[in-house]
């Protein structure tokens, strides 16, 4: 086994724990601002994606066979992964403050400070423009004003990045103004808006 | 023993506190990452810095909510604003424990970052120097984004750190800018930065 090959699952694990921590952060902020407890339930599920993920991967990074000398590189991984773990610690708690209902005081909206007003999902259906498409090439926002927080597909939870391909069947969570989210679910489901279970 | 400032009590409005806690925060988890990634012992330094204000911060931010709850109605209402001002709090903890992987010299294995660096966006360091086509423009003049891909999310000027600076913030000689982008971009934006490029093309 080639050098490279040996990390790129680990690589890749580390990679997911990076992506799913600062996606909970994402949307534990927009829950707060929009006291969406649909969002925070989010956070929730993604922690505990979170804590499988982590678990395999230290198991992958503990049973990679590596030599004495590499060693401290070997810890220097396992503790991102920790820190990983804490900033999802971080984000499920201020998800938290939704869940138990509290109503988010108006100092955290202008601290968080940005200007959406509410959360949809839409579901992706074949026949949409956006099947195939990445997210950059989607331009979603310029069409409809709403931002892709997260793409749902089967199991998976995913963070929205430029490159992201769109899939039929995706589910997306996008958050903006209310008078977006029916061009929003026209775009991802032209034809007829899909049942989202 | 390290120095550990006294801390007063300030009248400053929470909005602020909390604002500025979030956005260090933030700040501080793409430094670290990349500080750990690419074995630079100055970034982590920096993050290392910088917890120690948001520690400041979160004393302050504390102080602020005892203050300002009266009766048993505004405890109610704050206690989300402290709990949120906590988690801020321990996510500057998390960046500062990755930055502490390279302060201790523990370090990453060095496969792992050209693993990463195929797959998440660089965050990078560059310095205004004296010359640079760029010393004394606007950053929204300079439209980094289209030209390459490339987004500055802070600049450090002598001591403060300004976090996503505005498109009408004029870029100094001297200032250390932080940016964010694909490889490529960041080495161009560099060559623009340090004055090796005589003009903006394209």
């Amino acid at each position: 086994m080639t050098e490279q090959k040996r990390f790129e699952e680990i690589v890749e694990h580390l990679v997911e724990l990076k992506d799913t921590s600062e996606l909970m952060l994402d949307l534990a902020y927009t829950s707060l601002m929009l006291d969406s407890k649909e969002l925070a339930e989010e956070v929730h599920r993604l922690e505990e994606n979170m804590d499988q993920l982590h678990t395999s991967f230290e198991l992958l990074a503990l049973t990679s066979d590596f030599k004495k000398e590499e060693a401290p590189g070997f810890l220097g991984l396992i503790r991102i992964g920790v820190a990983t773990e804490k900033i999802a610690d971080a984000a499920a708690e201020m998800a938290e403050v939704v869940l138990r209902g509290i109503e988010p005081h108006p100092v955290l909206k202008l601290a968080i400070k940005a200007a959406e007003e509410t959360v949809a999902q839409a579901c992706v259906s074949e026949g949409s423009p956006l099947v195939g498409k990445t997210l950059k090439e989607a331009r979603v926002h310029e069409e409809t004003g709403m931002w892709v927080q997260v793409i749902k597909r089967g199991e998976k939870t995913l963070r929205p990045k430029a490159d992201s391909r769109i899939q039929n069947g995706d589910v997306l969570i996008a958050s903006g103004y209310a008078n977006g989210v029916e061009s929003f679910r026209k775009l991802a489901s032209p034809e007829q808006i899909c049942e989202i279970e | 023993m390290p120095h550990f400032e006294k801390i007063e009590y300030k009248p400053i409005p929470v909005r602020e506190l909390l604002l500025e806690m979030k956005n260090l925060s933030e700040l501080m988890i793409d430094l670290a990452y990349s500080a750990a990634l690419y074995n630079d012992k100055e970034l982590a330094e920096d993050v290392i810095e910088l917890e120690t204000r948001v520690d400041t911060l979160a004393y302050l931010l504390d102080m602020e909510i005892m203050v300002a709850a009266r009766d048993a109605k505004d405890a109610e209402a704050l206690i989300g604003v402290s709990i949120v001002a906590a988690a801020t709090d321990k996510i500057s903890d998390a960046a500062a424990d990755i930055a502490a992987i390279v302060t201790n010299n523990i370090g990453v294995h060095p496969i792992v970052s050209t693993i990463f660096e195929k797959v998440e966006e660089r965050i990078s360091k560059a310095i205004v120097k004296e010359g640079s086509v760029i010393a004394g423009k606007k950053i929204g003049t300079l439209d980094l984004a289209a030209r390459m891909g490339v987004d500055i999310i802070a600049i450090r000027r002598n001591k403060e750190w300004i976090i996503n600076p505005e498109d009408k913030e004029r870029l100094l000689h001297g200032d250390v800018l932080i940016t964010r982008g694909a490889p490529q971009g960041i080495k161009d934006f560099r060559d623009l930065v340090e004055g090796t490029l005589a003009q903006l093309e394209g």
